[in-house]
């Protein structure tokens, strides 16, 4: 039985003097500082401002950009279980309080903390995790709060109107994921 | 079971229970409140503090589109000017001959006897915002009980009916919009008195337990009829469609509502 490392067939076809792992040096490493919860708070009241105001009238098909999801996504991958389903809590309560009657408090929080699962798994800067992940935080925020508006609220027959809106909502939420994360990884290059 | 145990260790676990029994607490309370009509003391706090800034901000997002539109129309402003001003000159004719007809028709209710239909007093109120997801259709508005605005109130606008408030903070309250599915208004068909029940469909409106020997035509008024929280008189809108079977107790009709729900602004609510 070979004892040889994994990948080290590989080697042969290295130049010579590259290392199979370059190293990076400490003060060259990227190192993501989590923002601070209240900072997170902030962000997520003003998300849930700008669709209840001015993201209103943009529509497709019916379906409306949430910002929120997009946000709990990110923090979510981010920071952790712990934050992101705390924030969806947070989150949840002012979109009820809003307008929704008690449909969103669940949905939000299972979003934050779904997407907190997948930290350790994934790398979170990768653009098709971040965009697949919205996308499918989207189904499941969509089916919680279907589920939650039949049973507590008594909204009967509208399984047609919430599967069609959700694909298009789908769409429009992976496109400003996309878009999001093109611009933060921008800003984070300028920095630097 | 040892994959089970690292990917669900102890402290997710916590951390997922916890979370799910403050959000079903949380969720339960809320639907309490939206069922019985009232507002939750995390609803009373969260309207008090967030619906000033939504005004706030509708408010400047509407001047800036103002200033904007301005800027991107300077160039015909002064040929739109004159032609304008020809429109004023016309409309204050018609604007007279219109006050004398009303007057004349005072005069004839008078001589008739008959008392105005809709004798009740109205409060002017901005829309400031709509529910953030689409899980209902709701708008909230800046007037609330200190304003005389009271839950089961009915709110309208120049195009017709919008909805009722379903509940009212001191100064702001949330409007349940008649295409929201569970939204019912007693309605009839003006042209053949007939009634039925008007239900949202998000988008339209349909009306529900029509008599099946009834002739509901292409583009006929609903309008609304008496009920516990609704007066007479005010227009739903009008007969797209009609779903007739034969083998149904009643027969149903889409109803194209008359206002537009995504362009609301601005909205009058009937003082009970």
């Amino acid at each position: 039985m070979s004892r040889l490392a994994p990948g080290a067939a590989l080697d042969r076809f290295r130049p010579e003097g590259e290392q199979r792992h370059p190293r990076v040096r400490p003060e060259e490493a990227e190192v993501f500082v989590p923002p601070r919860f209240w900072v997170l708070v902030v962000l997520a009241i003003g998300a849930v401002l700008i669709q209840s105001t001015l993201l209103r009238p943009l529509s497709l098909r019916g379906a409306h950009i949430s910002l929120v999801t997009v946000l709990l996504v990110w923090t979510g991958l981010r920071c952790g279980i712990s934050t992101g389903g705390i924030l969806g809590l947070i989150v949840g309560v002012v979109e009820d309080a809003l307008g929704g009657g008690g449909a969103n408090v669940l949905a939000t929080t299972l979003v934050g903390f779904s997407a907190g699962l997948l930290n350790v798994r994934f790398f979170a800067d990768s653009l098709p995790v971040f965009v697949s992940a919205v996308a499918g935080a989207t189904v499941l925020r969509g089916i919680v709060t279907y589920l939650v508006s039949e049973v507590g609220l008594g909204v009967r027959g509208s399984f047609h109107r919430v599967s069609h809106e959700l694909v298009w909502q789908v769409v429009l939420n992976a496109v400003v994921a996309a878009i999001t994360l093109l611009v933060l990884r921008t800003m984070s290059n300028m920095r630097r | 079971m040892v994959a089970i145990t690292s990917f669900w260790d102890e402290r997710k676990l916590l951390v997922f229970v916890t979370l799910i029994i403050l959000a079903s607490v949380v969720m339960l309370v809320e639907l309490d409140a939206a069922r019985r009509s009232e507002r939750s003391f995390s609803d009373q706090i969260v309207n008090t503090v967030i619906v000033p800034v939504e005004d706030v901000v509708t408010q400047t997002a509407s001047a800036v589109a103002i200033e904007f539109h301005t800027l991107a129309h300077s160039g015909s402003m002064a040929a739109e000017n004159t032609a304008l001003e020809r429109k004023v000159q016309q409309l204050a004719a018609t604007n007279e001959r219109l006050k004398e007809r009303a007057a004349e028709n005072m005069q004839l209710r008078r001589m008739l006897g008959l008392a105005q239909t809709m004798a009740v007093h109205t409060v002017a109120a901005s829309v400031v915002g709509y529910a953030p997801e689409g899980s209902r259709r709701e708008i909230s508005i800046d007037r609330g009980w200190r304003d005389g605005v009271i839950r089961d109130a009915v709110v309208i606008n120049g195009d017709g009916l919008v909805g009722h408030v379903i509940d009212a903070g001191a100064h702001d309250a949330h409007v349940l919009l008649v295409i929201d599915p569970s939204s019912n208004v007693p309605a009839y068909l003006r042209g053949t008195r007939t009634w039925g029940i008007v239900t949202g469909t998000w988008q339209h409106i349909r009306m529900k337990y029509i008599g099946q020997d009834v002739k509901v035509r292409f583009g006929d008024t609903v309008i609304t009829g008496k009920g516990q929280i609704y007066p007479e008189g005010i227009v739903i809108g009008t007969v797209r469609e009609v779903d007739r079977r034969d083998n149904a107790l009643y027969q149903s009709a889409v109803i194209v509502p008359a206002v537009d729900f995504d362009g609301l602004t601005h909205v009058l609510v009937l003082k009970k």
